[in-house]
């Protein structure tokens, strides 16, 4: 098998969330930090090396891992805050290269084909790059340079620093994989280690006796496709022996824009309910204004205390940005689901995007419900935000004792914090 | 039961009769059928839904009376599909035999005594001119809407003002008004809302110079043509406040011929695609017409007409505009505008009694 050169660079901050809580709070350095889902659902979104020696890990319920480390520091997570430093990243990452194709705040893949007459090497731009951010943003990362997205990423873990019982280790921080020696790098990998292979393909794989990709890469295809399906087995195939020719997809138009949330408790009641509807379709309108963009189809997902799950959506007569539009259709949407289980989730997103030439139809509803200035004031709020910060103002409906806590990215995504007065 | 009668007087009775038979097939299976009930020689087909039933009375040469109920759609198809001359409907032991020419067809009826009870019309019924309330339908009716979420919006109000019959529609985009002086059909201030659903179906029933009579039942309305009843069940709740809606002053007049204006947004709508809307530019030089759509391409078009006010230009969801302008009646319709961003008035200057209010669409 022959390889062309390693181009594509896979990109993944150190404990980012972790990182960026350091950064701002040096006096926790050296300390076992997690950052997460502080409540009884919550989960560990990132926790620092010294964290992991513990061995907290990311996903792992909260109090879990206060129980591996009760000493630990636990932060709530601040995704405002995270989301800034990542732009900053992701700005640096784009001053090398324009195909950028982030995977989350902390990751993305950069093909750097085009950029090696400006910049050098990949392995030159990889170096270029860990400088750049650690000089700029304080932060490190790693970086996988290898022929393609799969194997680039499986150079960056090798990259990390590790946990060890004596503190953490550093890494190489850069690790490349030389297109000539692929197979002798993949070879001694568990099958884990695979990019979609999870418990149940383990499981079955170990059947036929495979546990490294040494194992799996000397099962026939047709052995592979028998155990595992014709689309994963074909997969897998390639994977083992390092082939995966997906490109590296600069960021795209966002399909949908969505807000959801997990209770700290079960919510019964409508009016409760339609009050997170407002609040999240404000966020929503939000976001759509400020990538200036509009959608017609209003979704709201419903996930109740069993974990059934529905999603509802209604098209509007044209696209939106306008929070209490997506509002006032998403409580449409509610007012026909039967509530009675207990709500555990609730969601409010908006798609099917708009061109640029389309209008909004307005509607008189607009002239009879919704204050005509309403658009005018969604504008205001988005200015004062801006300026004053998130919370300086808002709907009457998302006081929180006696709060503002108008809905953010990401602001939940480790899982609700505690129950409030009354919610228990 | 058993009759003989012409298959076209029996396929048109059908047909009428099997308007009101969901298709969807509703709760009661006994609903995808349509009750027949012959009398000496009058024979009475009806088909419903619950909210719309159809009823209709014709002559035939009857022989044996009784009830029966038939699957709607396949005795439409047989019916239809014999050749034309006399076709003889016998019901015997569960089973409709429709024997026409040399065919042959034996149907499973549906046990007639589940079919719902209807009511019988009350009161002695006022009636209303077919034609004018023909034209009345065609211009309201299309302004009401489709969406069931909003059940109080899928109805026309019909409304006792001052100088006669009101008929409203809104979808809350765009709103149609149409009076109908001097017909007294209501009470004072009665209102009802009536389906829009029955009302597409009554105007179908409506020929020329037909009369119209309306029975109002408690829950119920009854129209009543020629020999064909048709019942709906009226919509409870309350309608928009309409009146707040038409602004009382307009600075913007645009005053254009109808057709003209008509026929214009036909052809630039060609570019208006998915959603985009078309822009009517007004000032002292006109009215320019145009539609843009991205990655298509763009259509302009400028027509004569006369403006008063300040240049201006408003944008419209073409099937919203060019239905207006197809139901206003006249050669001439003035357009009458605050902003870009208010509701928009299409009138016909000679014809007081119409108007047909819409909502722009916002463009970047």
């Amino acid at each position: 098998m022959s390889f062309g050169s390693a181009t594509i660079l896979h990109v993944d901050m150190d404990a980012f969330f972790a990182a960026c809580e350091l950064r701002r709070r040096p006096e926790l350095r050296g300390k076992p930090v997690v950052v997460g889902g502080e409540g009884q659902r919550g989960v560990v979104a990132a926790a620092s090396y010294e964290a992991r020696v513990f061995g907290i890990r990311s996903a792992m319920p909260s109090a879990q891992a206060r129980r591996l480390c009760p000493d630990a520091v636990f932060l709530p997570g601040d995704h405002a805050h995270y989301a800034e430093v990542s732009a900053e990243v992701m700005s640096i990452f784009a001053s090398f290269t324009p195909l950028v194709e982030p995977l989350s705040l902390d990751e993305a893949f950069l093909d750097v084909s085009g950029a090696r007459r400006l910049h050098g090497s990949a392995m030159n731009i990889a170096h270029k790059i860990r400088y750049s951010v650690n000089k700029s943003v304080g932060l490190t990362c790693s970086v996988g340079v290898a022929p393609n997205k799969f194997l680039a990423k499986l150079a960056t873990e090798d990259a990390k620093p590790k946990p060890s019982t004596d503190g953490p280790v550093f890494g190489v921080g850069v690790r490349e994989i030389d297109p000539r020696r692929v197979q002798e790098f993949l070879d001694p990998l568990p099958i884990r280690a695979i990019w979609g292979v999870g418990p149940a393909t383990e499981k079955r794989l170990n059947r036929l006796g495979a546990t490294t990709v040494a194992d799996i890469a000397r099962l026939s295809l047709d052995a592979m496709v028998g155990a595992l399906g014709n689309a994963q087995g074909r997969h897998l195939y390639e994977l083992c022996r390092g082939i995966d020719d997906r490109p590296v997809v600069p960021r795209q138009e966002a399909k949908s824009v969505s807000h959801e949330e997990t209770f700290a408790v079960d919510l019964f009641e409508p009016e409760r309910l339609q009050a997170e509807i407002v609040r999240m379709a404000d966020a929503v309108g939000r976001r759509l204004r400020l990538s200036n963009t509009r959608g017609r189809t209003v979704q709201l997902k419903v996930r109740f205390g069993d974990f059934t799950t529905i999603t509802r959506s209604s098209t509007l007569a044209g696209p939106t940005s306008s929070g209490s539009a997506i509002a006032n259709e998403a409580r449409d949407l509610l007012a026909k689901i039967n509530l009675t289980q207990g709500v555990r989730l609730l969601g409010v997103g908006v798609s099917g995007m708009a061109k640029e030439t389309e209008g909004e139809q307005l509607s008189f509803d607009d002239i009879a419900s919704v204050p005509e200035d309403w658009r005018d004031a969604e504008q205001a709020i988005d200015e004062i935000r801006a300026k004053f910060g998130d919370a300086a103002i808002g709907h009457a409906s998302s006081l929180r004792r006696g709060k503002l806590s108008p809905k953010t990215a990401g602001e939940q995504q480790w899982g609700p914090g505690e129950p409030s007065q009354g919610e228990r | 039961m058993k009759f003989r009668c012409e298959r076209e007087v029996l396929v048109d009775a059908l047909n009428t009769a099997g308007r009101a038979v969901s298709s969807r097939g509703g709760s009661l299976p006994v609903l995808a059928g349509l009750r027949l009930e012959l009398n000496g020689d009058q024979l009475v087909i009806t088909g419903s839904d619950l909210d719309l039933t159809v009823t209709v009375s014709l002559e035939v040469a009857g022989t044996t009376d009784g009830v029966s109920v038939v699957p709607a759609k396949l005795l439409s198809d047989v019916v239809r599909a014999v050749e034309p001359g006399a076709v003889q409907l016998e019901v015997d032991a569960g089973d409709a035999q429709i024997s026409a020419g040399r065919s042959q067809f034996s149907l499973r009826t549906i046990p007639a005594d589940e079919y719902p009870q209807l009511s019988d019309v009350v009161g002695e019924g006022v009636s209303i001119d077919g034609t004018a309330l023909v034209t009345a339908l065609r211009q309201v009716v299309p302004a009401a809407s489709s969406d069931d979420s909003r059940p109080i919006l899928t109805g026309v109000l019909m409304a006792a003002e001052q100088a006669g019959l009101r008929l409203v529609a809104t979808d809350s985009y765009r709103l149609s008004v149409r009076d109908l002086p001097g017909t007294t059909v209501l009470e004072d201030d009665k209102t009802i809302l009536v389906p829009s659903r029955a009302l597409n179906e009554l105007s179908r029933l409506i020929d020329d110079d037909a009369e119209v009579v309306l029975h109002l039942g408690e829950r119920d309305a009854s129209f009543v043509v020629g020999e064909v009843r048709l019942t709906t069940r009226l919509i409870e709740g309350d309608f928009p406040n309409y009146r707040g809606l038409i602004p009382d002053s307009n600075p913007n007049k645009l005053t254009v011929d109808r057709v003209a204006l008509l026929d214009a947004v036909k052809r630039v709508r060609l570019l208006a695609q998915e959603a985009t809307p078309v822009r009517l530019s007004m000032s002292g030089d006109g009215l320019e017409l145009v539609a843009m759509t991205q990655d298509v391409g763009q259509a302009e078009e400028s027509v004569d007409a006369d403006y008063e006010g300040t240049d201006l230009t408003v944008a419209f969801n073409a099937d919203y505009l060019s239905v207006g302008l197809d139901v206003a009646p006249g050669e001439t319709v003035t357009l009458e505008t605050v902003d870009a961003l208010k509701p928009a008035l299409l009138r016909s200057p000679e014809f007081p009694e119409f108007l047909y209010l819409l909502m722009p669409v916002r463009v970047s």
